[in-house]
């Protein structure tokens, strides 16, 4: 028994220290940092492949948490792209200077409120903010602004989620710069008091709950009625698109979108991948799988959701949803939405 | 920051058995505060004036939820785990060894995945939702765990196994003579529990406690799907919502204060009385529980039981076989599988073998040094899983780019996480060993390191295979660190559980679940194992 605890020492560090990188990823390999769905993005992923012969391997997470992640790794960083459900998150990354500007005939195609004004980042898809409705209620035909939401007699019959959710802020970051900061301030009291401290977790609980009659409308993204649809195709619930009046100011969209990091090595690849989304094939599919508005002008969303041609959008550039985050959150926590 | 130096520089000038044994246990505590470092550099960011804000505006709700929850939740623990743990190892009834696995079975479920369970059972349409409204009344409302009620009731059940455990071996240790002695005295039952179970009880359970105190400090998952508002969901929105790291950073601060100040007075009351078992105690047959007796005795544990895996499990099986049915259990579910078995032995071994120098070096030691050491090795456990994974990424990335990429940084924040639950069962172990068996030893001529491997090792092998365990099962289920941490395309079962169960791809969630617990078995049997082994012994 001749150990000395500095052959101990050493073993404890031999163990601990040089643990060997297990995953070696050849040079056509794409790595995404992906903030999105994985069974959204796997099937469209699955066809770049097959049309191109590039493998790409999905990091799959909470976008914030990716791009604090690529922020903190900066030029140590496995990523080539990022991939985020916020228009939010991808402002950040820009303004922290993550990402590396794209080629502008490569963008093109995508409208410029739709994209960072130098590039960095391009959105993909679209979703609307917008009401569910029960038609077998009174409320039935009644609401058509999301400032009725504040409505008094609507206590006890409105559905929203926490104020945590990433939908939520974005879409209350573009009323209050659509729409001014005090009558937002004003909505979320009136919503405050109309739930009375009951919010809801998930999107899908409300329009649950509305379609069953414990609640008269709800706000939520459009997709997830249509999910709501497909399993009961009978329910009571319809679509309101918001805030269409001459005076009004238009339906919130919040997009998902794409960037190509900073440090990557693969940027002609990594350009592949983002020409295959942006195209009129790699569009529909990215759009479609969750029902979304494809970003590209031209491409035709999914029939069954209202036409992005009929309806008009609140005119606030997406770039704008990242800065004014900040100031969001300091609106909710203010009125104190739970 | 300077106690562990202080105490690194002490050794050093201390014996000279020590000082080696020091000063591994100084590394191995350094290590585990370097994200403590890291929030201490990011919260010196902050100015006066965004110190006070913080103060100001977070801090009071923050106190008294996450204050009162750790009060709420050591509650539940000590009722469900010292009342299951009385019966289980003091009387004998018929599956007396069947109930103890039925008390430790919880352990294989994350606190998110009973939150996730819960709160889906108790939709409209969910089991318990269904049977609520036809007990009471379609219009009635159902019970609402977005609260500190529900978030205590979960994090009871995923916890209190920890107190059962301890609280169950203390039990089953040769304490009649002193009972007997009690008895011989004229005490009532009632006194010879009170003056004499209770108190050889207290280190124990006050080590359960401790557990599940921090446990309950540093949960992610549960606060986080039932948005109740402690110091680690704060702490995690001030980091994803604002960015703002150095909030982020001041409140991890305090976090560990708080943690640290709680663990201090927790060893300081534990510390003022020791008792050492005498070994060559007699050993008595177990009283045999009454026909009346064991109807309440299954009654509870039933009930507990149903709670706490029961439903979990028949939940789980039952989406995991509409996985199975629609062919989701392929190849890449169980490279996930593979890639969580690995990560959580490899974390383990290197735990327990962290842990020793420091829970030795402290037993044997017992200065103030050591006990600091100690304190100081708590942190990993105290700070926010993202606190501590963010803290690790900037650390490597900073000074040892190299190893950065592959397992290494995702192990080495694991082993920070856990280091506590193997410090701790390893020194509550070493304090009931009596030191005259190591002098023993030493007097017949025995060189220090063969008593370690002779004499010490032995005597705690029980010990050391818990802390093994249980820091394979808390690895098991790690999920704040490793979503952050994990190399890239590094998917693990939690890590899936998280990203199906966001999606409502419960069907997908499910079996993860599922093999989370099948894959925490064989080590639970194997705990189990050890355990019989060092009663028998006696």
């Amino acid at each position: 028994m001749k150990h000395s605890p500095s052959i101990l020492l050493s073993c404890l560090l031999a163990l601990i220290l040089p643990i060997p990188s297990l995953t070696a990823f050849a040079d056509d390999n794409l790595i995404v940092y992906s903030g999105r769905s994985d069974k959204f993005v796997k099937p469209v992923i699955a066809e770049f492949t097959r049309q191109t012969g590039i493998k790409v391997t999905l990091h799959t997470g909470k976008s914030a948490a990716l791009l604090n992640k690529l922020r903190i790794e900066g030029a140590r960083t496995d990523a080539d792209l990022f991939l985020s459900n916020d228009a939010g998150n991808l402002q950040h990354g820009s303004d922290w200077n993550l990402f590396h500007a794209m080629t502008p005939s490569l963008v093109a195609p995508i409208e410029t409120s739709y994209r960072a004004a130098d590039n960095t980042w391009v959105g993909l898809s679209a979703r609307a903010r917008v009401l569910v409705v029960n038609t077998q209620g009174p409320w039935a035909d009644k609401l058509d602004s999301i400032f009725d939401l504040a409505d008094p007699a609507l206590d006890g019959k409105l559905g929203i989620t926490n104020s945590s959710n990433g939908s939520y802020i974005a879409g209350t970051t573009v009323y209050m710069l659509a729409a001014g900061k005090d009558k937002t301030r004003q909505w979320l009291r009136g919503m405050k008091a109309n739930v009375n401290g009951k919010v809801f977790n998930k999107h899908r609980q409300i329009v649950k709950a509305v379609a069953n009659g414990k609640l008269q409308v709800g706000l939520v993204n459009h997709y997830y009625i249509y999910r709501h649809l497909d399993k009961y195709p009978d329910a009571p619930i319809k679509i309101v698109v918001p805030d269409q009046s001459k005076d009004g100011m238009g339906v919130a969209w919040n997009v998902a979108g794409i960037a190509i990091s900073k440090h990557t090595t693969k940027t002609v690849l990594a350009e592949k991948l983002v020409a295959f989304l942006i195209s009129a094939t790699g569009q529909k599919q990215f759009a479609e799988v969750n029902r979304e508005y494809p970003t590209r002008t031209g491409v035709t969303a999914s029939p069954v959701i209202p036409a992005a041609s009929s309806y008009r959008v609140a005119n606030v550039p997406m770039s704008t949803l990242g800065r004014q985050r900040d100031a969001t959150l300091d609106l909710i926590e203010e009125v104190g939405m739970p | 920051m300077t106690s562990p130096l202080l105490a690194l520089t002490g050794t050093l000038r201390a014996g000279r058995h020590f000082t080696s044994l020091g000063g591994l246990a100084s590394a191995v505590v350094l290590l585990a505060t370097i994200p403590l470092l890291y929030v201490i550099y990011n919260s010196l960011q902050l100015s006066i004036d965004e110190w006070f804000g913080l103060w100001s505006a977070r801090l009071p709700a923050l106190l008294w939820n996450t204050l009162s929850l750790a009060v709420l939740v050591a509650i539940g623990c000590v009722l469900l785990g010292v009342s299951s743990a009385w019966w289980i190892a003091r009387r004998d009834f018929p599956g007396r060894k069947l109930a103890t696995w039925l008390m430790i079975l919880p352990l294989t479920v994350p606190t998110y995945v009973f939150a996730h369970i819960y709160t889906t059972l108790l939709e409209e349409d969910g089991w318990l939702g269904r049977l609520w409204l036809s007990l009471f009344g379609e219009t009635t409302s159902l019970p609402d765990l977005y609260n500190i009620w529900g978030v205590t009731l979960i994090l009871s059940l995923a916890g209190f196994s920890y107190v059962f455990l301890l609280a169950r071996a203390a039990l089953s240790q040769p304490t009649r003579s002193l009972e007997e002695a009690a008895r011989i005295q004229g005490a009532s039952t009632l006194e010879v529990f009170w003056r004499v179970n209770l108190p050889l009880l207290r280190p124990a359970i006050a080590a359960g406690l401790a557990v599940v105190v921090l446990h309950v400090l540093s949960d992610f998952g549960a606060v986080s799907m039932l948005r109740f508002q402690t110091f680690t969901l704060s702490i995690y929105l001030q980091m994803s919502g604002r960015f703002d790291y150095q909030a982020a950073a001041g409140l991890s601060l305090i976090l560990v204060i708080l943690s640290l100040t709680f663990l201090v007075l927790e060893r300081f009351f534990r510390s003022r009385q020791r008792y050492y078992s005498a070994r060559h105690s007699r050993r008595q047959p177990l009283r045999r529980a009454s026909p009346l007796e064991t109807s309440l005795i299954w009654l509870w544990l039933g009930l507990i039981t149903l709670l706490a895996f029961g439903l979990p499990l028949a939940w789980m099986l039952s989406w995991s076989w509409q996985a199975w049915a629609g062919n989701l259990i392929n190849a890449e579910f169980w490279g996930y599988a593979g890639n969580s078995l690995m990560v959580a032995v490899i974390a383990a071994t290197l735990a327990v073998i962290a842990a020793f120098p420091v829970a030795f070096y402290n037993a044997r030691k017992r200065s103030v040094g050591s006990q600091t050491l100690l304190q100081f090795s708590s942190v990993g456990f105290v700070l926010p899983g993202p606190v501590i994974a963010l803290g690790i990424l900037s650390f490597l990335l900073a000074q040892l780019p190299l190893l950065y990429g592959g397992l290494t940084a995702l192990l080495i924040a694991l082993v920070i996480r856990f280091l506590p639950l193997a410090v701790q069962s390893q020194d509550a172990a070493l304090a009931q060993l009596t030191p005259s068996v190591e002098q023993a030893s030493r007097s017949l001529g025995t060189g220090p390191l063969e008593t370690l491997w002779r004499v010490v090792l032995p005597m705690i092998r029980g010990s050391m295979a818990t802390a093994w365990v249980l820091v394979f099962i808390d690895t098991l289920k790690e999920l704040p660190a490793t979503l952050i941490l994990r190399p890239t395309g590094f998917d693990t079962l939690p890590v899936r559980i998280w990203i199906e169960a966001s999606e409502e791809m419960l069907e997908l969630a499910a079996p993860a679940a599922l093999m989370l617990v099948i894959g925490t078995l064989p080590v639970l049997w194997i705990m189990m194992k050890n355990h019989s082994v060092d009663t028998r012994s006696d």
